[in-house]
């Protein structure tokens, strides 16, 4: 079974990897890492600070690209060309190809992430070659850190299109729910505080509103526990035990819309 | 190939036109900008959600917003009107909102808030929130203890905050002894000038070290200024009637030019003072 699904893997990371817009988000991705050594010339003293947010930034919008555009058509063109066909009249059970695909499009992200890493550790360290009196409450540690956040959110992030993908009829419905779960996901920690200030009181909402975003912060994922960009860019130490915690929630929510996603996809009618 | 040639010259002519066309719009864009300027910034409350999960790089491009508003007025030397004190304040609390780590843009608030608005407290309120944030920098403390001291007049804070700088790593060493010094000439510049020396070092912008250096130098002439009268009244057991007098007993040679266009003059309590209050004619 499992030999089934690392072919899969293997498939839909080959299917991914010949996709032209990999190529187009990478050097857009690269360009802007590139302009970090120029924008940072315009701050007096934060220079780590900013060249860090910008190559950090960089991977983490080249991150949702690739999740928007490439893996979303992995999957919905396999479903909107008929091409799903092919794989299901092989030896596969529908449960292996999503987890197949979702293996497939977790080792593409990867390779991603660690191609632009290596490009934005060899800028940084440029810039810090350059300014290293600027770069003395830098650490290397935390940016990786921040970069690993930022991938195990992309797990999860690529869980929740495969969950969508199962359940929509078309790849646009799927980008559309994923663009619109990512951002609650983002700022539903944050409104879930506002509304506990007192400044939320003047706004009188009603208390159907207030116990409809009590339910949400526990059905959508909380996405902004992932973001440590602004930590890594001042080197504020983030602890081991919340580097494993976040892993532990990516890996459980993943784990969760996945499984709902075979259940769903083994009772969907593909014709 | 003809065709090729004919959409080539297209091409040239359309680039031509637009470079003439982008020379014409620029300046309508510009006296656009000065009826309307974008000198407005969203609240966190708002720009913090939709940041999302890019809130250092807006908190960079915020700042340079800033900056760039305040530059502009500092290059083209206009008065910054008393107003905006506190749209300067609202502009570096949302970008700390965003980034609470942010030294360059509390700084730069601290600065202008402190020197040209004299809104002491704005300025204060902003350092404290570093304060909570930044445990580690004894900058913090440093300039915080520095507003107490030279604006509040106020020993026993400013004593405070110097001695918790001092206690920090990376705090230079005079930092003790300062705190002792400091208390002593309570009413000297030599308190700012330390401070504006030490900022000046770790400044790389040329557009900021300028109003430093020019604020430094009216500062050393004062304090100079202060040490002739004091001087003047050793020797003559007498403080003198104005200025002038130190000129005619071959004090100074003659009354320094005010960098900021005003006069320095002497006043009834002794102290030497500047109508420009430094602040650009």
């Amino acid at each position: 079974m499992i030999l089934k699904m690392f072919s899969l893997m293997k498939l839909t990371f080959k299917e991914g990897a010949r996709e032209r817009a990999i190529f187009g988000i990478g050097l857009f991705a690269l360009l802007m890492m590139g302009a970090s050594f120029i924008i940072v010339n315009f701050f007096m003293r934060d220079l780590h600070k900013v060249a860090v947010d910008i190559n950090l930034s960089a991977i983490g919008l080249a991150g949702l690209l690739l999740t928007f555009f490439v893996s979303i058509n992995l999957l919905s063109k396999d479903i909107d060309k008929h091409t799903i066909y092919c794989v299901l009249s092989k030896p596969f059970s529908r449960s292996q190809y999503i987890w197949g695909k979702y293996l497939g499009i977790m080792l593409i992200i990867s390779a991603a992430f660690l191609i632009l890493t290596v490009c934005s550790s060899i800028n940084i360290l440029l810039i810090k070659s350059q300014y290293a009196v600027w770069f003395q409450r830098f650490s290397w540690m935390e940016f990786y850190k921040a970069v690993y956040a930022s991938l195990v959110m992309f797990f999860l992030l690529n869980a929740i299109v495969i969950f969508y993908s199962t359940i929509t009829t078309s790849s646009f419905l799927t980008l559309l729910f994923s663009i619109s779960t990512y951002i609650a996901g983002q700022t539903i920690e944050e409104v879930v505080i506002f509304l506990k200030t007192s400044s939320a009181d003047e706004m009188a909402l009603s208390g159907g509103v207030q116990k409809l975003i009590g339910i949400a912060q526990y059905i959508l994922p909380n996405l902004s526990v992932f973001d440590l960009k602004v930590q890594a860019s001042h080197a504020v130490i983030v602890s081991n035990y919340y580097m494993m915690g976040i892993t532990l929630y990516s890996a459980f929510y993943s784990a969760i819309l996945i499984c709902s996603a075979t259940l769903i996809f083994k009772k969907r009618e593909l014709m | 190939m003809k065709s090729t040639g004919q959409t080539i010259c297209v091409i040239i002519l359309l680039v031509g036109g637009l470079i003439v066309f982008q020379q014409k719009f620029i300046e309508h864009r510009k006296s656009l900008l000065n009826t309307s300027p974008i000198s407005y910034f969203v609240p966190s409350k708002v720009t913090g959600l939709v940041s999302l999960d890019f809130k250092g790089i807006v908190s960079d491009f915020l700042f340079l917003k800033l900056s760039t508003l305040l530059g502009d007025k500092i290059i083209k030397n206009e008065k910054f009107k008393q107003n905006q004190a506190d749209f300067i304040y609202q502009a570096a609390d949302i970008i700390t909102d965003l980034d609470p780590w942010f030294w360059d843009a509390y700084l730069m608030a601290d600065m202008v808030l402190a020197w040209d608005f004299k809104k002491i407290d704005l300025a204060n309120k902003l350092l404290l929130k570093a304060k909570k944030y930044r445990t580690w920098d004894f900058k913090v403390p440093y300039y915080l203890g520095f507003n107490y001291f030279y604006f509040l007049k106020d020993n026993d804070n400013g004593a405070k905050y110097l001695m918790e700088a001092s206690k920090l790593p990376g705090s230079p060493t005079y930092l003790p002894a300062l705190a002792t010094r400091l208390s002593a000439y309570q009413n000297n510049y030599g308190p700012a000038i330390v401070f504006l020396t030490e900022l000046l070092k770790n400044t790389r912008s040329a557009n900021s070290i300028r109003p430093l250096e020019k604020r430094l130098k009216t500062l050393m002439i004062l304090e100079n200024l202060e040490k002739q009268v004091d001087r003047f009244e050793t020797l003559n057991k007498r403080f003198p009637a104005d200025l002038h007098d130190l000129v005619k007993h071959g004090l100074i040679d003659k009354i320094p030019d005010d960098p900021y266009g005003g006069e320095f003059i002497l006043l009834q309590n002794h102290r030497v003072f500047t109508t420009s209050k430094m602040i650009d004619k």
